[in-house]
C-alpha cells in the first residue's frame, strides 16, 4: 500500500460519516425503500396481534440492549403505539439492567405522550435472567399508587392476566430464554417479539416450530409493519424521524465494496498460487 | 479440587425444580419458590458485587497511577452521577427525570454510538482475518458478503428476487445449522443434567 492509500485509509471512516451525513439530507428516490417487498412477516404479526380479540392484557418483556436498540426502536415504539390503538393494556417488565433503563425511558416517553396511565403497568426490573422468568411465571409483585385496576388484576391473578406475550429481545436475553422458560410454565397464550436481526438465526427455529407466533427481526421487516398500521392520534407516540434508506444503502455498499475487494484479492492470489504450482 | 457440597447443592436444585414441574403439590412448590428466590438474590448479589468491584478497580487505578487515568475518572464519574440521580434525598429511583435523562441523552446514543463503530471495526477485522489467510476467515466474509447483498432495499423485482434469497438463506442453511445447534445443545444439557442428578459426574466439573 502506498503512503497515499495509506492516508487515504485512515481517513476512510471519517469520510464515511460525511458521506452518510449528505444522504440523510438527499430526498428519498423510488427505486429504495427500506420495508421489505415481502411482507408476509408483518402480515404475520399483524394478524397475531388481531386474533388477541378486544382490551387484550400483554406482558412486555422488555430486555432491548443499548447497542441494538436504535435498529429495533422504531419498530418497538410503533407496536407499543399499534398495541395501544387496540386497546390493550400493557405491563412492562426487564430482567436485564440495560433493558429496564430503556424501559424506564421508554415509559417516561408514554408518559410525556399523554398514553392513558390506566393502560400502562411498570414491573420494574427482575434480576437473575432466567429465574426471574421463572419467578414471574410464579408469582408477580406491583407495586402501585392509587386506584389502577390493571395493577389490581396482575396483583391478584399474576401471569395468568395475560393474554400474550411481547417480548423486546436484545443481546442478552431474548425470545427464547421466554420461551424455554416460561411457556412450558404458563397456559397456551401467544409469545410474539421484536427482536435485532443478530438474534434472527436463534430465534427462527422457534418460529417454524410454533413456539413464538409472530416475530418482526429485521429493519425491512419492521419497516413493512410500520407502513401497515394507521394510527390516527396515536401516531405522536411513533418515532417522528423513519430511518431514511439512502444512508443504509450506502453503509452496506462500502461494506460489499470493502469485503469484496478483500475477497477478490484473496480469491486471485490462490488462484495465481494454485497455477504456480501446476507442473510445466 | 472437586467440590462434593456443590454436586450435592446442584442435585437437591435439579430434583426440587423437576418436581415442582411434574407435580402439583403446595409443600414442593412453596420449596421450589424459595429455591428461585435464593437464585434471584445470589444473581443480585452478584450484579452489585461486580460493579463495586468495577468501582472498587478503577479508584486503585486512579490512586496507583496506573491505566487510563482519564478512563477511570470517567468511570467513576458516570457511576456517581447515576447513584446521586437515582439514590438522592427525594429521588423516585429509576423513574426519575434526572435518571431518565442521564439514560436517554447519555447512556442510550454512547452506547448506540460505541456499537455503530463496529461496522468500521468488523470491516477491519474481517480485512485482517483475510490476509491470515484462514479458509474458515474466507467463508465468513464471503458468507457476510452475500448476506449484505441480499439485504440491500431496492423495490421493485430485484428487490423481491433478494428479499427471496435472504429469505431462502434464512430458513434453509442458517436455520438447519442453528436447528441443530440447538437440538446438540439441549440434548448435552439433558445428558449432562441427568449425570449431574445420578452422580455421574460433578457439577464443577
Amino acid at each position: 500500500m502506498t503512503e497515499r492509500a495509506r492516508r487515504l485509509w485512515r481517513l476512510a471512516p471519517v469520510l464515511l460519516v460525511i458521506a452518510l451525513a449528505v444522504a440523510w439530507q438527499v430526498p428519498d428516490v423510488g427505486w429504495l425503500d427500506l420495508a421489505s417487498p415481502d411482507a408476509e412477516v408483518a402480515e404475520r404479526m399483524t394478524a397475531a396481534l388481531d386474533a388477541l380479540g378486544e382490551e387484550p392484557r400483554v406482558l412486555v418483556g422488555f430486555d432491548a440492549d443499548i447497542g441494538t436498540y436504535a435498529e429495533t426502536r422504531p419498530t418497538v415504539r410503533a407496536m407499543i403505539a399499534d398495541l395501544l390503538a387496540r386497546d390493550a393494556r400493557l405491563a412492562f417488565v426487564s430482567l436485564t439492567a440495560e433493558g429496564r433503563a430503556l424501559a424506564s425511558a421508554e415509559l417516561a416517553r408514554l408518559d410525556r405522550g399523554e398514553a392513558n396511565p390506566a393502560r400502562l403497568l411498570d414491573l420494574g426490573f427482575i434480576p437473575g435472567a432466567e429465574a426471574g422468568l421463572v419467578d414471574l411465571t410464579r408469582r408477580i409483585r406491583v407495586s402501585y399508587e392509587g386506584d389502577h385496576a390493571f395493577a389490581r388484576e396482575v396483583e391478584a391473578t399474576g401471569i395468568g392476566t395475560f393474554d400474550a406475550v411481547l417480548v423486546i429481545g436484545g443481546n442478552d436475553l431474548g425470545p427464547r430464554s421466554w420461551v424455554e422458560q416460561v411457556a412450558p410454565r404458563i397456559g397456551e397464550i401467544p409469545f410474539i417479539a421484536v427482536t435485532p436481526t443478530v438474534l434472527l438465526p436463534e430465534v427462527q427455529p422457534y418460529l417454524g416450530a410454533g413456539s413464538l407466533q409472530a416475530v418482526l427481526g429485521t429493519p425491512r421487516d419492521g419497516a413493512a409493519y410500520r407502513e401497515t398500521l394507521a394510527l390516527g392520534n396515536l401516531e405522536r407516540l411513533t418515532d417522528p424521524i423513519e430511518p431514511r434508506p439512502l444512508p443504509v444503502l450506502l453503509g452496506m455498499l462500502v461494506a460489499v465494496a470493502v469485503l469484496g475487494q478483500a475477497l477478490g484479492t484473496r480469491v486471485l492470489g490462490e488462484l495465481r498460487a494454485a497455477r504456480s504450482r501446476e507442473p510445466g | 479440587m472437586r467440590r462434593p457440597t456443590l454436586t450435592v447443592l446442584v442435585v437437591l436444585v435439579g430434583l426440587v425444580l423437576i418436581a415442582d414441574l411434574l407435580v402439583v403439590n403446595t409443600a414442593v412448590d412453596q420449596l421450589a419458590g424459595i429455591v428461585i428466590d435464593a437464585a434471584i438474590l445470589v444473581a443480585a448479589g452478584a450484579a452489585l458485587a461486580a460493579v463495586g468491584s468495577l468501582g472498587a478497580r478503577r479508584i486503585a487505578d486512579l490512586w496507583r497511577r496506573r491505566g487510563d487515568p482519564l478512563a477511570a475518572g470517567l468511570v467513576l464519574g458516570g457511576m456517581a452521577a447515576m447513584l446521586v440521580a437515582g439514590l438522592r434525598p427525594g429521588s423516585t429511583g429509576t423513574a426519575d427525570p434526572a435518571v431518565q435523562w442521564l439514560v436517554a441523552a447519555l447512556l442510550v446514543p454512547i452506547g448506540a454510538s460505541l456499537f455503530g463503530l463496529l461496522f468500521i471495526s468488523t470491516l477491519a477485522a474481517a480485512r485482517r482475518s483475510l490476509q491470515s489467510r484462514s479458509r474458515e476467515g474466507t467463508l465468513l466474509v464471503a458468507a457476510a458478503l452475500v448476506t449484505t447483498i441480499l439485504l440491500v432495499p431496492v423495490t421493485g423485482g430485484l428487490g423481491s428476487w433478494l428479499a427471496g434469497g435472504a429469505e431462502w438463506l434464512l430458513a434453509g442453511p442458517i436455520g438447519a445449522v442453528f436447528r441443530g445447534l440447538l437440538i446438540g445443545v439441549g440434548l448435552l444439557t439433558a445428558v449432562y443434567a441427568a449425570r449431574t442428578l445420578l452422580g455421574l459426574a460433578v457439577a464443577d466439573d
